[in-house]
């Protein structure tokens, strides 16, 4: 029986690592969905630039020109990913969605328009860097923590506090700063907010920055851990959005339970049926969300969308 | 019908015949040849997503679901139960209009982006069932040695393409029929729609169930043209590509989907010389298009003619 409990506490525990992984990716989504109404096919894309930039940060510029040690030198690149996350997010934001805004684009043209993002990312960074996979090693990853029957590797016990401080973050963010408190009034109504003298084409911009650089910290963190192609991005891109249905287009809280949920169910789904089921498990239980809770585990209060 | 003939519409299939009948003679490579009969499978494809999308305005990022359906279905029924490819076929068609018919169980419920996510993910499940359904798929090993149902290449562009235009035809009379305006209301304001007596839940199923159907007779012909039929031929990739038709012609007319189709067929080919930065240009490409011709291509065209006048 104690060995069973094990078991469950520590595909429980690798859950919730995963998990983390997926908020940080999906928490993007959600923020530029609640403030934009809109979607950015390209989100999952900025996880590889972010992936990518930390891996040259690391390995080729922070040890051999600078000369950092290898910890410090892998901290320093979670930096080069949030800044090439947030410099991507501007230019996409710049570049995309302010000029469709200006048209008065629909719900539609902004996905198409963010897919052609998504193809020449994907295809740029091929062009790049190759199809072959990058070797992401991260001190921490070497590092093994034990509580009693309990492993894991320093890499998770840095995912899930870096996904705790970004989250207290974006909370103390909303709730205690201008911007913040903007950002809230522009996701609740665009053109009061505009009224009330909230820039909302700053607002919107500055979403679309924070959204990109979360994604390209997950992108950093994520590279040592799977393999690292132009492409790893891009295969997260469908599970990311099926976490922001099951907890509600829009809403944060639900999107972070429905990331770890899902992270928590992917470890089970490995340990007793197999790794090939897991998108099927991950995408059969969002189907049965839509139609027995369409407006996901935490509602808003959004009626035209359901 | 003597209007058929004798007006502009007449005018338009007797070149589109004369088009069809010369090209596999105009591009005479088997290269180019086999391009073509992608063009006309993919025209085939963009005809189906249109009337879903365009004409009854359902966000669907599922049809290459439809199309896989259909590729497999028949392939199975002709290589494991040795039946006759014309009736696999129709057994083929029937499978992914059913299906097509339970997707749109979601499209009477969700709207907008939530059935935009939903029809992705019927794709990704979809896929999944062939990669792990190993008994009866073969899984990601695949099934080879397919044989195509006439000949040659030029015969399955002509069998294909003219499969295409009959499909064409008939679709411009369902749009243009007191049937295209129940869809069309639909897409403008359902609520309005209902109110005038129209139910949504049966027309959403017959046009998710039609564009299943047609999708389902483009995968028909798609194994026994490579000759090979794997999973990773109906990734969700698929569906954008024929998103990316229908918008760049021109979504909710007839010959927009058709004009993308044509385009994004042979623009990657044409851009082949470009090498690696063939897929960067054709993704810049469809950003530019959506952002400055919001109409796809037809539009840009009459708004161009308009200008002229």
């Amino acid at each position: 029986v104690t060995d069973l409990l094990a078991l469950v506490v520590q595909q429980s525990v690798n859950g919730i690592y995963l998990g983390c992984l997926y908020v940080m990716v999906a928490l993007g989504l959600t923020l530029i969905y609640g403030v934009l109404n809109q979607i950015n096919f390209a989100h999952a894309d900025f996880v590889t630039v972010g992936a990518f930039a930390a891996f040259f940060t690391a390995t080729r510029f922070a040890t051999k020109a600078l000369g950092i040690p290898d910890t410090g030198a892998y901290l320093l690149s979670l930096f080069s990913a949030l800044g090439a996350g947030a410099l991507l997010g501007w230019l996409v934001s710049a570049a995309v969605f302010a000029p469709l805004r200006r048209r008065g684009a629909d719900e539609l043209r902004p996905l198409i328009a963010t897919i052609g993002v998504s193809v020449l990312l994907e295809n740029g960074q091929l062009a790049l860097f190759g199809p072959i996979p990058y070797q992401f090693d991260s001190p921490l990853a070497r590092e093994t923590i034990r509580l009693g029957p309990i492993f894991f590797s320093g890499q998770s016990a840095l995912v899930v506090a870096v996904s705790v401080a970004a989250i207290v973050a974006l909370y103390a963010f909303m709730r205690f700063t201008f911007m913040g408190k903007a950002l809230r009034a522009v996701a609740q109504d665009r053109e009061t907010a505009g009224l009330m003298g909230i820039n909302e084409n700053l607002v919107i911009a500055l979403t679309i920055v924070i959204a990109s650089a979360l994604a390209g910290v997950a992108g950093a963190m994520l590279g040592p851990v799977v393999v690292l192609t132009p492409f790893t991005g891009a295969s997260l891109i469908v599970k990311a959005f099926a976490i922001v249905i099951i907890g509600g287009f829009g809403n944060m809280e639900g999107t972070i339970i429905a990331g770890l949920l899902v992270g928590i169910i992917e470890a089970f789904t490995v340990q007793y049926l197999g790794s090939g089921l897991i998108d099927l498990v991950v995408f059969a239980m969002l189907l049965l969300m839509l139609v027995v809770r369409p407006t996901g585990l935490i509602a808003e209060h959004k009626e035209e969308n359901v | 019908l003597t209007s058929f003939f004798t007006g502009k519409k007449g005018v338009g299939f007797l070149i589109a015949l004369i088009v069809i009948a010369a090209a596999p003679w105009l591009l005479s490579t088997s290269y180019w040849r086999g391009i073509l009969v992608l063009c006309a499978m993919n025209v085939l494809l963009a005809l189906s997503l249109n009337l879903v999308m365009g004409y009854t305005g359902q966000l669907n990022l599922g049809q290459s679901a439809f199309f896989g359906i259909g590729a497999y279905v028949s392939t199975i029924l002709i290589k494991t139960y040795g039946w006759n490819f014309w009736l696999a076929a129709l057994a083929a068609v029937g499978a992914a209009g059913l299906v097509g018919v339970a997707l749109a169980a979601f499209a009477v419920r969700l709207r907008g982006h939530y059935l935009a996510i939903a029809s992705l993910g019927f794709a990704v499940i979809t896929y999944q069932v062939l990669v792990n359904w190993e008994s009866v798929t073969q899984g990601v090993r695949g099934m080879y040695g397919i044989l195509p149902p006439v000949p040659n290449a030029v015969a399955l562009f002509y069998l294909v393409a003219g499969i295409g235009l009959l499909v064409y035809f008939l679709l411009d009379n369902l749009v243009r029929s007191p049937v295209g305006d129940t869809l069309r209301a639909i897409r403008e304001d359902e609520v309005s729609a209902a109110a005038l007596g129209v139910n949504g839940a049966v027309w959403k199923a017959f046009a998710f169930g039609l564009g299943a159907a047609i999708a389902g007779l483009a995968g028909c012909f798609y194994p026994g043209f490579v000759g090979t039929l794997v999973p990773d031929a109906f990734g969700i990739v698929e569906s954008f590509t024929m998103m990316a038709m229908v918008i760049v012609g021109g979504m909710g007319t007839m010959i927009g989907p058709v004009i993308g189709a044509v385009v994004l067929t042979f623009l990657p080919e044409l851009l082949r010389g470009f090498g690696e930065l063939r897929l960067m240009i054709y993704g810049v490409a469809l950003t530019l298009v959506v952002i400055f011709m919001p109409g796809g291509i037809v539009q840009a065209w009459w708004g161009l003619k308009n200008k002229l006048r």
